[in-house]
């Protein structure tokens, strides 16, 4: 009866405007720092001024490799900007998806329609996952462009495995965000859930850059998961398994919080 | 026959605090029900309990022959249901808004939705949020109007809505009835009730205190009445009024040249009329109290806990 997943295609229908705004400014982010790697990233002047930066901040910011290629993107983009906002719009969308929709009297009409709960949540982060998939094609396809004029000497397999793992903390910062609507009802709960996890694991990370005493601490960082093993450089690692696979599971632990519960508004 | 909502002893606990103290009702198919109560009386609590919005913590609840913890999404379909609270937002038109709860809920039969704004004269080309409440509230009830549902929940349907539409909304039930559709509808107005209804429940603060056939329970039988009469003596006036059911003594006091009258009357209307014919009587307004007044007048304080059965099978 009816159309084939209709949450997800109200949901993309609905977000395609803020869908393409938040690509646009991906790829802006893109275009404004990849083409400056060739005028001071590779010929050393970048390193000389974060030579004089105090080495614990250089660390914490993941500087350090500033001088290759993937090292510059790296830290540029996927570590630094591209993740700061692609954390922030799938936190959005997974907060709004259903405590949000709780808070607007939407969840309560849509449930008492033919609607189950497990697919509504499944559903909504279907949709967040498809537009994961845009983003990754967008940034996938400028960098790739972008690649050969800024002198990166990115490989295919390098960019796809980082692309990954940033679409992986995105789809965790997204999951948090739905399990915590899904439990409380509440957005503000989902976007605390979904931007707490992301800066969680950036600062762990940071702290376990200062000191090889503290390195044991990335171990509990999925933002080190993902990153710690350079997937630009070295493709693709298990630990960008590890932060999909916790995304997977708080992704149905919101499902049957949201099955177990009253609905309020 | 299998009641189209049958309630057995249904509970709901928030916290400490009950919403619903053992709810028992049962709704014949073909008909229309009302709930009334005044607010937080445990309306809306009974009514999203029958679309698993929210659980009881105990009794059963049978709609349309199923559990509604079990009955899915596949039971939801056969129901159409407006929420206490109509809320919309967002950029998506009325009609888009329709489309899709067509494709979760339909079939919708081609031209029923626009015949339905029509009658309503909902513009479904504007943005949901540009709506005004009423508007939006006429969006709701063609969304749980428009596939049809063997049955009708709706909870203060008419909330919002101008008199003309809310005479609208009253010819749509009765449709709905003449096509064997069934309805539980909830109010705090009492006549729309009184209209719509075949049969009633008085819900006062989780509890049932009276049910039964609507011309039976006579709840519009308690009337506020003031009057002003001239050529009279305030204490003629009394004297004629005494021997009306009252609940209080009448107030009477003379004021200039005139007698100004307010009671609280019970039962029939025609003694009063005849009783004050023998003055002249310069205004008469007989108004009907508020819902909260008169089933707290009728049956006491909430505090019963047999309810009063009255009428009925």
């Amino acid at each position: 009866m009816g159309r084939l997943l209709p949450i997800t295609a109200r949901s993309l229908r609905d977000s395609w405007r803020g869908l393409l705004a938040w690509a646009l400014g991906l790829t802006a982010a893109l275009a404004l720092y990849l083409p400056l790697f060739p005028s001071f990233g590779s010929n050393g002047s970048l390193e000389e001024i974060i030579a004089t930066l105090p080495p614990e901040l250089v660390d914490a910011l993941g500087y350090d490799q500033i001088g290759t290629g993937s090292g510059y993107a790296q830290a540029t983009f996927f570590g630094l900007i591209g993740f700061a906002l692609i954390v922030i719009a799938t936190t959005a969308w997974g907060a709004s998806a259903i405590g949000g929709a709780e808070e607007n009297g939407r969840l309560e009409l849509d449930l008492a329609h033919g609607i189950g709960r497990v697919s509504y949540v499944l559903e909504n982060a279907l949709a967040i996952l498809l537009k994961l998939v845009v983003f990754g094609i967008v940034i996938g396809v400028v960098v790739g462009i972008l690649n050969g004029p800024a002198e990166l000497g990115l490989e295919a397999s390098g960019i796809i495995a980082a692309i990954a793992a940033l679409a992986g903390l995105g789809a965790l910062s997204a999951a948090a965000a739905l399990l915590a609507g899904a439990i409380t009802g509440r957005r503000i709960a989902g976007v605390a859930a979904g931007a707490g996890i992301a800066v969680y694991g950036y600062a762990l990370q940071a702290v376990a850059n200062q000191s090889e005493d503290l390195r044991w601490v990335e171990r509990l960082s999925p933002y080190s998961w993902a990153y710690s093993e350079a997937p630009l450089e070295s493709g693709f690692a298990w630990g960008i398994a590890a932060v999909w696979g916790v995304a997977i599971l708080f992704t149905g632990a919101a499902a049957l919080a949201l099955r177990s519960r009253d609905v309020t508004g | 026959m299998t009641p189209a909502i049958e309630l057995n002893d249904l509970r709901k606990q928030y916290g400490r605090r009950t919403a619903l103290h053992g709810l028992t009702l049962s709704v014949t198919p073909g008909t229309v029900f009302g709930l009334i109560g005044p607010n937080g009386a445990g309306k809306t609590t009974t009514l999203r309990m029958l679309v698993d919005i929210i659980r009881p913590t105990s009794g059963t609840a049978r709609v349309l022959g199923t559990d509604p913890r079990t009955g899915g999404a596949a039971l939801r379909r056969r129901i159409g249901y407006v929420p206490g609270e109509f809320r919309m937002e967002g950029r998506a038109t009325g009609r888009r808004l329709l489309d899709f709860y067509t494709s979760v809920s339909g079939p919708v039969s081609p031209g029923r939705i626009d015949h339905l704004a029509e009658r309503l004269s909902c513009d479904l080309s504007r943005p949901v949020r540009t709506l005004s409440k009423g508007n939006k509230q006429k969006l709701g009830l063609i969304q749980a109007f428009m596939h049809e549902p063997p049955l009708l929940i709706l909870d203060e349907p008419t909330s919002g809505l101008d008199p003309l539409m809310q005479r609208e909304f009253l010819g749509l039930v009765h449709e709905a009835r003449q096509n064997g559709q069934t309805v539980l509808l909830s109010s705090h107005v009492l006549s729309e009730i009184q209209q719509a209804a075949d049969e009633v429940a008085v819900l006062s603060q989780g509890r049932i205190v009276a049910a039964g056939a609507v011309d039976e329970l006579r709840l519009g039988a308690v009337r506020r009445i003031r009057a002003v009469l001239t050529d009279a003596d305030p204490n003629a006036v009394r004297g004629v009024l005494a021997p009306l059911s009252t609940s209080t003594p009448p107030e009477v006091r003379a004021q200039d040249d005139r007698v100004i009258v307010h009671a609280t009357l019970e039962g029939e209307i025609d003694p009063l009329v005849k009783a004050l014919a023998r003055f002249h009587v310069a205004e008469l307004l007989i108004e009907e109290p508020d819902l909260e007044e008169s089933v707290l007048r009728l049956y006491g304080s909430a505090s019963t806990d047999t309810p009063t059965a009255m009428g009925g099978e």
